[in-house]
């Protein structure tokens, strides 16, 4: 049969965002896949480099608006080690705490999303349901429900509102119950499972090669978390184990992020009990000193990195962003080539794909 | 009886090197020492920057084969980032590359001239190396020998800047 080229977006349901799939189809077969990103570009790191540090932190938040607490937080900690910050330990618990509930918040805005893609509106209603009640702490943390811009240099915004221990306990109790709910209707969809299992499958060396990080990483039996193997934060003092799977295909990256969330729900109880009293922030200089800054984070996505110069000013000299999904992406063909056109919309979901933080 | 004399040398080599050395325990210094070995002239100025950083600066002529070999007998699989950074008088890439296995990261720096700014690609070595290295050609206007498919990625195909650079105002 003839081949042919196939746009899939940037308007198309599968998409979660603006970007293009183009796949070249023999029939049903996928030989040949070529994902196209750009549509989104915002110049961000130009922007940056003409406002001063403070003044990047909401926009950092603008970078994925899945967990956009992840991308300030990782600004915050790239700029202290350019400046050389030392973060109050109250600090630094407040922020773990905030963080894993981003990455439950985060993935379960995936699950959803997966759920209504793969014919399953009930997860997306679940899923979307029970969000909410992460997404009200951190409302209570922060003040606001999406982006959030509650970290700063050198500390967070503000101490936890009362009650705050309380609720979060509640709330992994809750969400550990869910998880259950959610795995028995997921698995028990013969639907979900047939478009699942044994689809979209990525092997180790290949996932290592082409630059995978995050849950797909780990979903091909790489046990590689930074939050365990290069810690930050005080993610050291925490007791969790990071998830891995062995099969690389679309049902391992579900179960990953199933696992994960369990073991973040693990996290959060032990932040907000372990929360030694103190300071919540000190103030940090304005200018930065000439020189570098590193900062790297598990985000919910893969291996969020950024990269600041500082020249002396009040403004950085350059910040680059490493987005863990426009390395992912690129690595799609490979585990789209061989698949049904009805298997992209499995591969790609799986993916967890943010167009904000991919084109910047 | 010649099986056995083997087996017992073996046992006598492992042992010998299993034999307690401070390099071997310290997995910076192991990284540094296995680069000053093979490439003597061309990566200089080490640095360890905290846990598992290392940072080192190799001449542009050598990168592609330094990042081979710290591909395939160091044990680093993933290129973590490629940032371009520019100055005055130069272009600085930076290559943030992470070993699994030994829980390292190598910040390796190369510059080019402001009149030239090209390197060779290690797309060949690294897959996830493709894209982002297109980013900084487009970003950037770093050109990268022997890429498969140097082409804007973020802009449009018809933009005629490369808006990172100091002299693109907006």
């Amino acid at each position: 049969m003839a081949e042919m080229w196939i746009n899939m977006g940037p308007q198309h349901p599968m998409t979660h965002g603006l970007w293009n799939l183009r796949i070249k189809v023999d029939g049903e077969t996928i030989v040949d896949a070529e994902p196209e990103v750009g549509y989104l570009h915002r110049g961000i790191e130009k922007l940056c480099e003409d406002r001063t540090y403070t003044q990047i932190i909401p926009i950092a938040d603008r970078l994925c608006y899945g967990s956009s607490l992840t991308w300030s937080h990782l600004y915050c900690l790239t700029v202290e080690d350019l400046m050389g910050i030392e973060v109050p330990p109250r600090a630094e618990y407040i922020r773990v705490a905030a963080i894993e509930m981003q990455r439950i918040a985060s993935h379960l805005m995936w699950l959803a999303a997966y759920a209504v893609d793969l014919g399953l509106m009930l997860g997306f209603i679940y899923g979307m349901r029970d969000r909410e009640v992460f997404i009200d702490l951190l409302q209570a943390l922060s003040g606001s429900r999406l982006t959030y811009n509650f970290p700063r240099i050198g500390g967070v915004a503000h101490d936890v509102p009362p009650n705050f221990e309380r609720d979060s306990l509640r709330a992994c109790a809750f969400m550990e119950k869910k998880l259950d709910e959610y795995e028995d209707i997921y698995e028990g969809s013969k639907v979900f499972m047939l478009r699942n299992e044994g689809v979209g499958l990525l092997r180790k060396s290949d996932a290592m090669n082409l630059g995978v990080t995050g849950p797909p990483l780990r979903a091909s039996g790489v046990k590689y978390d930074l939050r365990k193997d290069m810690p930050y934060s005080v993610y050291p003092e925490m007791d969790f184990e990071p998830v891995t799977h062995k099969d690389g295909d679309c049902y391992a990256r579900f179960k990953v992020r199933m696992d994960e969330m369990r073991e973040s729900c693990k996290i959060i109880r032990q932040a907000v009990t372990k929360m030694p009293k103190g300071k919540w922030r000190i103030v940090a200089p304005r200018n930065a000193p000439a020189g570098t800054g590193l900062g790297r984070v598990e985000d919910p996505r893969g291996e969020g990195v950024m990269y600041v110069v500082g020249d002396g000013t009040d403004k950085p000299y350059r910040l680059k962003i490493r987005s863990p999904i426009f390395v992912t992406v690129s690595a799609a063909p490979k585990m789209l080539i061989g698949y049904k056109v009805a298997d992209v919309v499995a591969i790609m979901g799986g993916l967890d794909m943010c167009i904000g933080e991919t084109d910047r | 009886m010649t099986d056995e004399r083997g087996k017992t040398n073996t046992e006598q080599d492992e042992g010998l090197e299993k034999a307690p050395s401070r390099i071997d325990e310290n997995p910076e210094e192991r990284i540094i020492r296995a680069l000053l070995d093979s490439f003597p002239t061309a990566v200089t100025d080490f640095k360890k920057l905290g846990a598992g950083i290392v940072r080192a600066s190799v001449e542009r002529r050598d990168l592609f084969k330094t990042c081979k070999f710290l591909r395939d007998s160091q044990g680093f699989e993933h290129l973590s980032m490629i940032t371009a950074v520019e100055y005055e008088s130069k272009f600085e890439l930076v290559y943030h590359i992470t070993s699994y296995q030994h829980r390292l990261l190598l910040e390796l720096i190369t510059t080019t001239p402001k009149e030239d700014p090209s390197v060779d690609s290690v797309s060949a070595i690294w897959g996830g190396a493709n894209w982002q290295e297109r980013e900084s050609y487009d970003l950037m206007g770093i050109k990268f020998n022997n890429h498969p498919k140097l082409e804007r990625i973020l802009l449009p195909k018809d933009f005629m800047y490369h808006p990172l650079r100091k002299d693109f105002k907006g």
